[in-house]
């Protein structure tokens, strides 16, 4: 599928759940985030890469997130992980999305309300 | 600094973001361009196009711009509120620095020259040596203080890429502050003395108001020049 640019209204809180998932078990640096992001959502979800570093600041500002500097391979990186407070705000996050994706699939996909949207059953 | 880089980081500037988070995001820019340029000549592009297929992935300077200044948290203080980072702050620091000269010129006056009915025109031999070094620090203090205080308005009003208007009335008023500026000290002139005492804003007793409004303006012309200088160069280094 080819990339896209995803509609950033209905991507509130989205890259904030996204990279909170996904630093959960393991540290990662920016450019590694978003090659996850587009792997793990084969690409439907592509946001302009250099975006992702404000959400990090923004999270690790909040004390979400935690980074540290790291010398890989000669390059100095910086790497973020989740710190409890994170945790919390994740599950958090994590039931937001739960209940509107539930809520949403209750219209889309059938049930009383969905009658009255035509050629849906 | 590469040319996307340094547009971004004039918008950011501009757009009230502090320093040093622009200092933090273009670094990590930076780093994500080179691997994304890997990544592309990996895939078989040549250099000049792997890189510019980088900068497209990287996002637009407008994009770039727009995700950092809609997040209200990174914008500095100066940016915030104004007014008191160029009109409060700077007087605060001030009156703290003329209490640290007034307090050495008490110490000084209790340490060397207890019987002085004042610590103002003794000389040596009348004051030790170690004495006279004590009370130039506090008179270096005290006749300095205004123009480091104006410099560094001059200074972070420059590095933020601020319009003139908030740095010129801190200078004008650090210049007001400094020019009245006097420190009164007396065993006799009160019936239970010592004292010591400050004032400000006021044109000092012993002085006429052509040799007060002499000291304000040597002071703003000080510091204002020195600030357009900062400033001239500044654009300069951009227009290049």
């Amino acid at each position: 599928m080819a990339p896209r640019e995803t509609n950033p209204n209905f991507m509130n809180g989205v890259p904030e759940l996204l990279i909170l998932r996904l630093l959960q078990h393991q540290e990662m640096y920016g450019y590694e985030i978003v090659q996850a992001i587009r792997e793990r959502t084969d690409e439907v979800i592509a946001i302009g890469e250099g975006v992702v570093y404000p959400v990090l600041h923004g999270l690790e500002s909040e004390g979400a997130l935690s980074s540290r500097r790291k010398t890989v391979n000669g390059r100095n990186r910086i790497y973020y992980s989740v710190t409890a407070r994170g945790a919390r705000r994740l599950a958090d996050l994590h039931q937001t999305w739960t209940d509107l994706a539930t809520a949403i699939q209750k219209v889309v996909g059938g049930g009383q309300y969905a009658k009255a949207v035509p050629g849906i059953a | 600094m590469q040319k996307p880089f340094q547009e971004l980081r004039e918008r950011l500037l501009r757009g009230g973001v502090a320093p040093r988070h622009v200092r933090r995001y273009l670094n990590e820019l930076a780093d994500h361009l080179a691997d994304l340029t890997k990544e592309e000549e990996r895939a078989g592009r040549s250099t000049s196009d792997a890189e510019a297929a980088a900068i497209v992935r990287l996002g637009t300077v407008e994009h770039l711009a727009k995700a950092m200044l809609e997040r209200r948290r990174f914008r500095s203080w100066c940016a915030r509120a104004p007014w008191a980072m160029f009109s409060v702050t700077p007087l605060v620091f001030l009156l703290a620095a003329y209490l640290v000269s007034a307090l050495i010129l008490w110490s000084g006056w209790l340490m060397f020259i207890p019987a002085a009915d004042t610590p103002f025109g003794q000389t040596p031999p009348r004051i030790s040596s170690l004495g006279n070094i004590y009370f130039q620090i506090g008179r270096m203090i005290y006749f300095t203080a205004p123009v480091v205080i104006g410099l560094a308005i001059g200074l972070v009003a420059v590095r933020q890429r601020l319009r003139t208007v908030w740095p010129v009335i801190g200078i004008a008023l650090v210049a007001w502050m400094g020019g009245t500026a006097q420190i009164h000290a007396s065993r006799s002139a009160v019936p239970h003395g010592p004292y010591i005492a400050l004032s400000f804003f006021v044109s000092p007793p012993d002085q006429t108001l052509t040799q007060t409004l002499l000291h304000i303006v040597v002071y703003f012309a000080l510091i204002a020049t020195t600030y357009l200088i900062l400033r001239m160069r500044s654009v300069h280094s951009l227009a290049q």
